[in-house]
């Protein structure tokens, strides 16, 4: 190892390519002995159960990798624990864990933060490993042992996924929610939490961990939330197999025997943890391109989860129908209650003047006949509330032309006429010619249409269908470039409709 | 002793014995809990900033401010706005003998007078969403410009402002960006658990943040710091209108919000908060984004100097997290990179050492990695390399690990 046998390793060159550490680029001192046996094993006093190196080891040993189930919940945790350990099985293995780490943190460089962040805490206790809220990270010594580095760095990722998903805090509100209790009902948020995960979390690189869980095996489709999971399979024969599964209070807000809690070392204070999931969104929707479209939909609602939209049209409607000119307001116009008590002092006198609320649905083909009831249904209720009588709400429904003014005075029995094509300008002029002049105007469509080139003489409302580009990833079947949709004015109030199911 | 006194008069009124009852039930005691959300109130309210609180109703907001001004010895002035007028804020307009010579007087409310003459207090407007548009017109004038019809409040007066969520208020209270603006957005909610115990006879005590004489000027300085660091290097968060329904009525950043932010970092800093309380008086004033930004600059503040490090790499006290050790690593680097010299280079390898010794070793391997590559041509290698070797290892095993991972997938695409 002389320096010019180094230099010539480090040629400046090879900088670029420099993606992990390699030999090449290390002084001699350090490469030369990577390859001395007693480096290529873990470093703990271990040999036995931990079979060397873990190239060698052949595929064909998977089987005895992961839980067989039954084996793991007869004996799990209590006889890891009680039987005495074998020699060297007791520490662990940090070095095969943290290059599981490393391989996880290349493959998902944005995730890096989050992993790093994770304060690694042996434990006996863990089946496999576990996260809890505070960003600890309980892990078996012998699960590292028996687990090869590539499932490792799937099982980092998946951890890191429920913390980042902050499904401890949706678990116990769902768990308030609903109702739910029990350990029976936390392991079914643990099962829906996975399925959540596992089912575009692998692949791209990073190794899917046997005997990960994902919707499939539950016969449930790919693509939804943690919540929505929960309402679709109970505990049965076919989660049966999953007893065993365990990721911590981490992932569904259970406290664990093992838990250090609050007040224990290392823990991540609520701000600490925010700040980190906010740096990976950041990395991710600054980057974008390079992390996949769950990812990428996680980073953009982390910190604006979108809001359920019957609260925001409905806090659209009502401010709009309250506003100047319409609604509950005080007026000068005639004496006040008060004015007898006071001589001499001029009183305004409170007054309602209900808001006459014009709705304008696109019946053109694109539009669902499911998302138009449901959302029609919405308006009609909201609008009465206000304090519309139900006569002083109509409806003009419009494709290509517009119908004519219908009064509602049930919810049921609206005249929906249209299926071709929009145009939403006819509509709103329909509904502008309507006498008495409507105060708001709520507008329900898939935004596909032309939209009027001026501001309407009242307050309007839009209630949005949500359509591609945002949608799901997968199906963009009108995805064509040329093609770009009309977006709602700026003078409109814009509620996407139906987005709101999607909350965390 | 009310048991003893029942028996010997029968008649004494029902009333003395509910008064009895509810003696006994006001009974509770309370205990010493941190409560980050009344912390943050009371520094806003310190810092004499506009404190706009959201919650639910009924979940104790009251009851925190009658705390907080205990604690401030202020007297408090509750007025729910609801049950007003709009004259009862703007003032009653009384028409006189000669209005054309001596005008016509906007006559303040009896509440205002009293607060006006005892010079200081705690105003607390509860309800401002369930008021009428026009009412809450009134009062936003109140609360921004302190004026009472034709009084205007002294300086020792603070107000507190309380509004229900907008998905649960009545009427279609909903504040547009400029006053938004002006607000320091405080969300309020109940701890389950705090309320549980409370029902079972002990409430919690905050302890109210003092601000320290001594740590003055040093907040003031850090504030600027912190304030500064962030917007010299991302100007586009100076000035951002909110965009979206969700986000409508709520903080965000212009140039008076990062002025309030400013000094509530100071305030929060001189009183030695944590960064919790931080954390919710910086985004409730520039918004969840910029504040996170914000808070994410304090932290790097935190993280020790490189040229310190590269000083001294024997006792260096590197950061315990994961995520703020590589960053403390890579700013070492970078350090050496920008001012690249033998003695620095050779300090940062003996601080690569001391990070292995420590702590995780797969944080060592990128900066260790960087570092190789600043090597010149006629620098020696280090003797402590060797004690990296540890890390090359590392970095071959999870190379290993992807090359299997990629044969497999690639076998696995075959099959299909």
């Amino acid at each position: 190892m002389t320096p010019d046998h180094a230099r010539a390793e480090a040629a400046p060159g090879d900088q670029d390519g420099a993606r992990p550490l390699d030999a090449a680029r290390l002084p001699d001192a350090a490469r030369d002995r990577t390859g001395l046996p007693h480096r290529e094993r873990p470093s703990p006093p271990d040999p036995s159960m931990s079979p060397g190196p873990d190239r060698d080891r052949p595929p064909a040993r998977a089987g005895d990798r992961l839980p067989d189930p039954a084996r793991d919940r007869a004996g799990r945790p209590e006889r890891e624990r009680s039987s005495p350990p074998a020699p060297g099985v007791g520490s662990l293995d940090r070095d095969k864990l943290f290059s599981a780490r490393l391989h996880a943190v290349r493959v998902r460089p944005y995730l890096a933060t989050a992993l790093f962040a994770l304060h690694v805490v042996e434990s006996r206790s863990v089946p496999t490993m576990a996260v809890d809220r505070h960003w600890r990270c309980y892990v078996s010594p012998a699960f590292v042992a028996r687990t090869p580095v590539e499932e490792l760095a799937g099982v980092w990722v998946h951890e890191v996924s429920h913390l980042l998903r902050d499904h401890h805090t949706r678990g116990d509100r769902v768990a308030r929610e609903r109702g739910l209790t029990g350990p029976g009902e936390r392991l079914r948020m643990n099962i829906a939490a996975d399925c959540e995960i596992n089912d575009d979390v692998y692949g791209d690189g990073l190794a899917r961990p046997e005997g990960a869980v994902d919707p499939a095996s539950l016969m449930l489709r790919d693509g939804e939330l943690m919540e929505d999971y929960l309402r679709q399979f109970r505990l049965g024969p076919r989660t049966q197999d999953l007893a065993w599964l365990d990721c911590g209070s981490g992932a569904d807000g259970l406290e664990r025997a093992w838990d250090l809690g609050p007040d224990g070392a290392h823990g991540l204070s609520s701000q600490e943890r925010d700040a980190v999931r906010f740096r990976v969104a950041q990395g991710i929707t600054g980057r974008p391109g390079s992390a996949p479209d769950s990812w990428q939909r996680w980073a953009e609602e982390a910190f604006h989860p979108p809001q359920p939209w019957r609260e925001l049209l409905g806090a659209a409607v009502r401010s709009a129908a309250s506003g100047p000119g319409a609604g509950e307001d005080y007026t000068y116009g005639r004496l006040s209650r008060r004015s007898a008590s006071v001589p001499g002092a001029v009183l305004p006198s409170l007054r309602r003047r209900p808001p006459h609320v014009c709705v304008v649905i696109d019946t053109s083909a694109s539009v669902s006949d499911a998302e138009l009831g449901s959302a029609l249904l919405e308006v009609a209720a909201i609008s009465r509330a206000v304090g519309g009588r139900p006569d002083l709400v109509s409806v003009v429904s419009c494709d290509a032309a517009a119908g004519g003014v219908h009064r509602v005075c049930r919810a049921e029995g609206i005249p929906l006429v249209g299926g071709g094509g929009t145009d939403l300008r006819e509509g709103f002029a329909t509904a502008l010619r309507a006498r008495p002049r409507p105060d708001v105007v709520v507008a329900l469509t898939d935004g596909q249409t032309p939209w009027p080139s001026t501001r309407p003489p009242c307050r309007t409302v839009v209630g949005l269908f949500p359509r591609f580009p945002r949608s799901r990833g997968r199906s963009r079947g009108e995805d064509a470039p040329e093609y770009t949709p009309d977006t709602p004015p700026a003078w409109a109030r814009v509620v996407e409709i139906g987005a709101g199911a999607r909350g965390r | 002793m009310p048991a003893s006194t029942l028996p010997s008069s029968p008649s004494a009124s029902q009333l003395d014995v509910a008064a009895d009852l509810l003696a006994l039930l006001r009974d509770t005691t309370t205990e010493p809990r941190p409560d980050p959300q009344l912390e943050a109130l009371t520094l806003a309210v310190a810092a004499d900033l506009p404190v706009l609180l959201w919650g639910e109703p009924g979940i104790g907001k009251t009851a925190a401010l009658t705390q907080l001004a205990a604690e401030l010895d202020l007297p408090l002035t509750t007025v729910i706005a609801s049950v007003h007028e709009p004259s009862d804020f703007s003032g009653l307009p009384v028409v006189g003998d000669d209005p054309a010579e001596q005008g016509v007087p906007m006559a303040p409310p009896d509440w205002a007078v009293r607060l006006v003459r005892a010079g200081r207090g705690l105003l607390f407007l509860d309800e401002l969403s369930t008021a009428p548009p026009a009412v809450q017109a009134a009062l936003l004038r109140l609360v921004l410009e302190r004026r009472v019809g034709a009084l205007r409040l002294p300086p020792g007066v603070r107000i507190v402002a309380a509004a229900n969520p907008r998905s649960s208020a009545a009427d279609g209270w909903e504040l547009s960006a400029p006053l938004a603006n002006r607000f320091v957005h405080l969300q309020w909610a109940h701890d389950h658990e705090v309320v549980v115990r409370g029902l079972g006879g002990t409430w919690p005590r905050a302890t109210l943040p003092r601000l320290d004489p001594e740590k003055l000027a040093g907040a003031v300085d850090f504030a600027r710091r912190a304030v500064h660091g962030l917007l010299s290097g991302r100007p586009a968060l100076v000035h951002r209108l909110p965009s979206g329904e969700a986000r409508r009525g709520g903080a965000w950043p212009s140039p008076r919000s990062w002025e309030m932010t400013q000094s509530l970092v100071a305030f929060a800093t001189a009183a030695g908060s944590s960064r919790e309380v931080l954390s919710m008086l910086v985004r409730g004033t520039v918004g969840d984004g910029p504040g996170l930004e914000l808070l994410a600059c304090v932290d790097r503040m935190d993280l020790p100097d490189p040229e310190l490090l590269l000083a001294d790499p024997a006792r260096a006290e590197l950061p315990e997290r994961g995520d703020l050790r590589q960053a403390a690593l890579d700013a070492v680097v970078e350090a050496v990179r920008t001012r690249p010299d033998r003695s620095r280079w050779d300090a940062a390898w003996a601080l690569l050492v001391r990070a292995l010794e420590t702590g995780a070793p797969d944080l060592v391997v990128v900066p260790a990695s960087t570092l190789a590559s600043l090597r010149q041509e006629d620098w020696d290698v280090p003797a402590t390399i060797e004690r990296l070797s540890g890390v090359v290892t590392l970095s071959h095993r999870a190379d290993r690990a992807a090359a299997r991972t990629t044969a497999i997938a690639e076998k696995q695409k075959a099959r299909r």
